[in-house]
């Protein structure tokens, strides 16, 4: 994992609300739900770009989290490990849907590429142009943007969620970050000198 | 793209509002933890069936492994989710403290071994269908959840995880196995070996 993630996910949790749940205490597994509801609501919908099937992913999310956490060990924080049960149910509507068929075609776009030191438009854009924005990218690509930048999962991590290669979770990225800027800063301002004289 | 430009996507992005669901979504959650209790698990109910049906054949793969210095049976109480398989793994780990990391290389090199022939096989297999598919994705994010857990600076059960993530491999690899095998025409892979 990348170590700049700040993650809504991180929300750390005493061992004995955890050891309540595993045995069978619904009303300590609610204490859970409460804190992770959001996270787990908005990580779905960002990937999945629905909010219906971002709510039935949180109830699936949840209901595998508390049918498995007998087999939640403690080596690793109970966010990252609950985190990896809802991007799998996010992932899983994905497959079903004709949006992971994603076109192959800037498979072999390098994000370095990319690089460029124009301003970011993002930086300037207010949360809902943001948000709007997002929603016009394709699930996949949106579901890397969102993984990688705000969730922190490196390039191979994605990879083997989504069943892909690394170097598509790296065009993916690329392009989402194209898409973004175009569509946050669709016509740059034209230099006075290319102005038609009256 | 630059690293500054990066940090400046993911910062823009990590400072949305995060959602809320529209409605109360507790509730009807609720309801249908109370009877998870006296029922057995999503996993079992769908992954079980196909698994014990791919066994003789997977049977013949696993037998085929060269055995390990600790007998081949643990690795497959490992693979239980069960409590009982919990507990008999921890037994048999405090039993074999001194040889802890012998047995975490053998377990690391049999899921590498193992990744290795899904890899391979997978190639030539017919895509898996209907329960064993579904079988196949649930060992998948179940491995998945294991992967998180090694993941982690801290394993203090690092040969019980090693160990659950080799249990679910073989099962994943008995599901697969039968299907390689239906692809290959019936006719027994028998130049297939996992070390």
């Amino acid at each position: 994992m990348q170590m700049v993630s700040t993650s809504a996910f991180q929300i750390d949790l005493p061992a004995a609300l955890i050891e309540r749940v595993k045995n069978g205490d619904t009303a300590a597994f609610e204490q859970i739900y409460r804190r992770f509801e959001r996270p787990v609501y908005t990580l779905a919908l960002r990937m999945l770009g629905d909010a219906e099937a971002a709510r039935d992913a949180l109830h699936d999310a949840m209901l595998k989290a508390f049918q498995r956490i007998a087999q939640y060990r403690g080596d690793a924080p109970f966010w990252a490990w609950l985190r990896q049960i809802a991007m799998n149910e996010a992932l899983m509507r994905l497959r079903g849907g004709e949006g992971f068929t994603v076109s192959m075609e800037s498979a072999g776009v390098n994000s370095d590429a990319l690089a460029d030191d124009a301003p970011a438009p993002w930086a300037h854009a207010d949360a809902r142009m943001l948000e709007q924005a997002l929603a016009q990218l394709p699930a996949v690509t949106r579901s890397v943007l969102w993984l990688y930048h705000v969730e922190g999962f490196t390039h191979a991590e994605i990879a083997t969620a989504m069943r892909k290669s690394t170097s598509f979770s790296k065009s993916q990225l690329a392009r989402g970050t194209a898409r973004l800027r175009a569509l946050l800063d669709p016509e740059p301002e034209a230099l006075p000198c290319l102005l038609p004289t009256a | 793209m630059s690293s500054a430009n990066r940090v400046t996507l993911g910062e823009a992005l990590r400072a949305l509002p995060l959602a809320a669901p529209p409605g109360d979504e507790w509730t009807p959650l609720r309801e249908r933890l109370q009877p998870l209790h006296t029922r057995p698990s999503a996993w079992r109910r769908y992954a079980l069936p196909a698994a014990l049906a791919a066994a003789l054949a997977g049977a013949f793969l696993i037998l085929r492994t060269p055995p390990a210095s600790a007998p081949a049976t643990v690795a497959h109480v490992g693979a239980s989710s069960s409590t009982n398989g919990t507990q008999a793994v921890q037994l048999h780990n405090a039993q074999n403290a001194a040889n802890q990391p012998d047995r975490l290389a053998q377990l690391q090199q049999r899921s590498q071994a193992l990744e290795r022939w899904l890899r391979e096989t997978g190639r030539d297999a017919a895509p898996l269908q209907g329960q064993d598919l579904a079988a196949a994705a649930e060992i998948e994010n179940l491995i998945g959840l294991v992967d998180v857990e090694l993941a982690a600076p801290r394993q203090t059960r690092a040969p019980a995880l090693w160990q659950r993530r080799v249990g679910l491999l073989e099962d994943l690899a008995a599901l697969r196995y039968s299907n390689y095998r239906l692809a290959a025409g019936g006719q027994l892979a028998a130049s297939w070996q996992i070390d």
